[in-house]
């Protein structure tokens, strides 16, 4: 990703600009923070009036800084105009923007030295000061190579992006489009929350509808999307939609889980750039790393989108609304185990996969989310099998009383309802020949992690009536092939000459809710001898 | 990355000079492929080269990166690729060198013939990217760019310069200087001698079209003059609005005659 030219290179001689301690409105200089582009940046602190009682230490502006210094003088006039351009721009967007995830403009302040020519009227933006940026996260996960698991870990990296995303939501709300979207803008704060930073680019959207502005003819390579290559340079420059913040977002998506690695092959960045263009002209197919979990993976692949016109339909709304329902789902678990058994509290949801047909225990790479696919789980398409009624919120024995009018009559021995088994593959629903690649299974313990050392030989399938005694509203939590959690379990019969009389089926395969009484707590089952200790966390 | 542009003259193809067909114009993204040759139905080839001496298949031009590559499938033949600018700086591509990088923004491909003559097309790559002045030697991977860059030892950054000259100078506000100006004001500098007027109408296009893709609102203009007046303003505006060109670079040109003190410093 980075050039052999390294770090720090000797030709950043305005990086010493200003010595410790250098006043600079109500802050000074603590020490410098990098340089780039037309801005060196500097840490400061507060030492205005107050600071040395401390009084007011947490507002804005009254701890540490970013003081970001755009020279003018030692330029070229027309330099100078290039760069106080740049100093408008975000001065303006600074002025007019304020959203906690957006980095904070305090002041901006003009110096004035005539003995120093070089800071002779540079412009200093002082800004909320950030503990560091998602480019230095993804930096040091690159250097780790993976070996310890100093890597973004899936929930990690969804809060990330998510934060990212209501930023840029805001943004494009405003009617502005950031324009430099990349990890180095992305800045991470003290607390670990995002705020995007950087609005040297930011254009604000004109045009007859407000769907685009001008932008100088300037972006970092590997975040441009692909119509930019082709973008014709107009009177005012180059035209600018919100959609080219979608693809920087795509972009970052794949980094962030890839640890760093752009989805685009290329050693360089112009090797990256022609990659896309391959792909964005139909030549060469999106090939996301499979490190991507899937929920990210469809999003980054909408995110990049080879033209405007499909990217359009993927607004940073829309896809901040993806985000929050995948993620309700996935933290909703903690709420399902609330006011059941305190061992079960906490427990992970155990994921039924589409992906694995076959068995598989293996966990995902870096500890992230396990998936678990029990053995020969039917393949199932996207966007089937939705659960019909919530479960989230404590999904209570009430569910179960609330309908449990009962078999009256109905004796112990006898089964009190009747559950129809759903398969969320359609085309496992159409056929009849009872593949075993369309069969489900039943678990032998639904408080212990869903796995094949758990699931009993009896196999079913769609369609499948089976006689259902009672259900357990706090079993081990389920996610579906289409993201429904349910930790609700029903237990049914199984035929004569099974191996037990009993098993239970995940309430996510069926999409019947028979009137059945709650079951007593199943007391543990042991594991078979021969199956190794399942739970993997 | 936009890919290059291959151009074959008219006649070029013909042996002798005698015309033998259209120019031909090319443009290939990256990845992309032309074959090139004398062509037959079983070698079909993009661009077709009707010398007898030239092989069927003689070579390919591939699209890399922001450059391209050339393969020689002589195996006899060695083809030289020359840089027009290059002050005689050329490549030797060996019979069945695949893949052969192509430094060159300006090419010249040169394929001999029997008769003492050659066959050449020329291969534009105008996607190669130069950092911009400030903050080299810093990770340049992530860093912002100006995304239309120039080579500053080009002719055609000459042209743009001494189009730019009045403007920076603010001599004139409006003054673009026309084509005639333009030649005898390069006259002096080692490298336009031969500069002609056409040389410098191309260089306008090549900048106005391949490297800043510049949408000029006077494009419909009825008279061809008027449309090619519109774009040089065009491209002077906005260069200058963008940094493109900048005071420093009035130092590219030869001194003005009796204007030697007008001379402004230059500051890096």
């Amino acid at each position: 990703m980075h050039g052999v030219a390294g770090t720090s290179g000797p030709g950043d001689d305005r990086t010493e600009l200003l010595p410790r301690g250098y006043r600079i409105g109500d802050w000074e200089v603590t020490e410098p923070i990098g340089a780039g582009g037309w801005a060196t940046v500097y840490a400061g602190r507060f030492a205005g009036d107050g600071a040395a009682d401390g009084r007011g230490a947490g507002e804005p502006g009254r701890g540490a800084v970013a003081l970001k210094v755009l020279p003018t003088a030692g330029l070229a006039p027309r330099q100078a105009r290039k760069a106080a351009e740049t100093a408008r721009r975000e001065v303006e967007f600074g002025r007019r923007s304020s959203h906690p995830r957006l980095i904070r403009l305090l002041a901006s302040v003009v110096l004035g030295e005539p003995d120093l020519p070089v800071l002779d009227g540079a412009v200093v933006l002082v800004m909320e000061r950030a503990e560091r940026s998602l480019r230095d996260l993804l930096d040091a996960e690159a250097t780790d190579g993976g070996v310890t698991d100093a890597g973004v870990t899936e929930a990690e990296g969804a809060r990330l992006l998510a934060e990212i995303c209501e930023g840029l939501a805001h943004l494009h709300r405003s009617g502005w489009v950031h324009g430099d979207l990349k990890p180095d803008n992305i800045l991470l704060m003290a607390d670990g929350s995002v705020k995007l930073s950087d609005f040297g680019l930011a254009t604000e959207l004109t045009g007859t509808r407000g769907t685009h502005g001008y932008a100088p003819p300037m972006g970092t390579f590997d975040y441009l999307p692909p119509e930019r290559w082709k973008a014709p340079l107009g009177e005012y420059g180059v035209e600018v939609r919100p959609s080219a913040d979608i693809w920087a977002l795509g972009i970052m998506i794949h980094e962030v889980f890839a640890s760093g690695a752009p989805p685009f092959p290329g050693a360089t960045p112009m090797a990256r750039a022609a990659a896309t263009q391959e792909y964005a002209e139909g030549r060469a197919p999106l090939r996301l790393d499979s490190a991507v979990p899937p929920f990210w993976r469809a999003l980054a692949a909408d995110c990049l989108a080879p033209t405007h016109a499909a990217r359009a339909a993927h607004t940073a709304e829309s896809l901040l609304a993806r985000i929050a329902t995948d993620r309700q789902a996935t933290e909703a678990e903690p709420t399902v185990g609330a006011g059941g058994d305190p061992a079960l509290r906490g427990r992970r949801p155990w994921r039924v996969s589409r992906r694995t047909s076959r068995p598989s225990r293996r966990p995902t790479r870096r500890g992230r989310r396990t998936r678990v696919a029990l053995a020969a789980v039917a393949v199932c398409t996207v966007g089937a099998a939705i659960w019909p009624y919530a479960v989230r919120g404590g999904a209570s024995g009430s569910h179960g009383a609330a309908r449990a009018s009962g078999t009256p009559g109905a004796t112990a021995a006898e089964a009190t309802g009747r559950i129809r088994v759903f398969n969320a593959e359609k085309s496992c629903r159409d056929r009849t020949d009872r593949d075993p690649q369309c069969s489900l299974g039943l678990a032998i313990d639904p408080t212990r992690p869903y796995t094949i050392d758990n699931v009993v030989p009896t196999r079913v399938w769609h369609g499948d009536e089976l006689a259902v005694d009672c259900l357990l509203p706090q079993g081990i939590p389920i996610i579906d092939e289409a993201d429904t959690l349910s930790a609700v379990w029903y237990r049914v019969r199984l035929p004569r000459g099974a191996t037990r009389p009993t098993a239970w089926l995940p309430a996510v395969r069926s999409k019947d809710h028979p009137s059945v009484p709650e079951c007593p707590r199943p007391a543990p089952v042991t594991a078979p001898a021969s199956a190794p200790a399942p739970a993997r966390r | 990355m936009s890919g290059v542009v291959i151009y074959l003259p008219q006649g070029a193809a013909g042996a002798g000079g005698e015309p033998r067909g259209d120019a031909v114009t090319l443009r290939l993204g990256p990845g992309e492929v032309a074959r090139f040759g004398r062509g037959s139905a079983t070698s079909p080839v993009e661009l077709r080269l009707d010398d007898e001496a030239i092989s069927r298949l003689a070579g390919e031009i591939r699209v890399t990166d922001d450059h391209w590559q050339l393969s020689n499938l002589s195996t006899t033949q060695s083809y030289l690729v020359e840089n027009p600018e290059g002050a005689g700086e050329y490549l030797r591509v060996p019979p069945r060198r695949a893949g052969a990088p192509i430094p060159f923004e300006f090419s010249r491909v040169v394929l001999p013939t029997r008769r003492n003559t050659t066959v050449a097309f020329q291969v534009f790559a105008p996607d190669h990217v130069y950092l911009d002045p400030d903050g080299l030697g810093d990770q340049w991977g992530s860093r912002t760019v100006t995304a239309y860059s120039l080579d500053e030892t080009a002719l055609y950054f000459l042209v743009l310069v001494a189009l730019c000259e009045p403007r920076l100078r603010d001599e004139s506000p409006v003054a673009v200087p026309t084509t005639p100006e333009i030649v005898e004001r390069l006259k002096s500098h080692p490298a336009c001698g031969r500069l002609t007027a056409r040389a410098v109408s191309s260089h306008i296009d090549y900048l106005a079209d391949e490297k800043m893709r510049i949408s000029t609102p006077t494009d419909y203009g009825p008279r061809r003059e008027a449309r090619r007046n519109g774009k040089r303003e065009t491209i002077v505006g906005l260069v200058l609005r963008f940094g493109l060109v900048r005071e420093e670079h009035l130092a590219l040109l030869p001194p003005r005659p009796g204007t030697g003190a007008h001379e402004r410093e230059t500051v890096r």
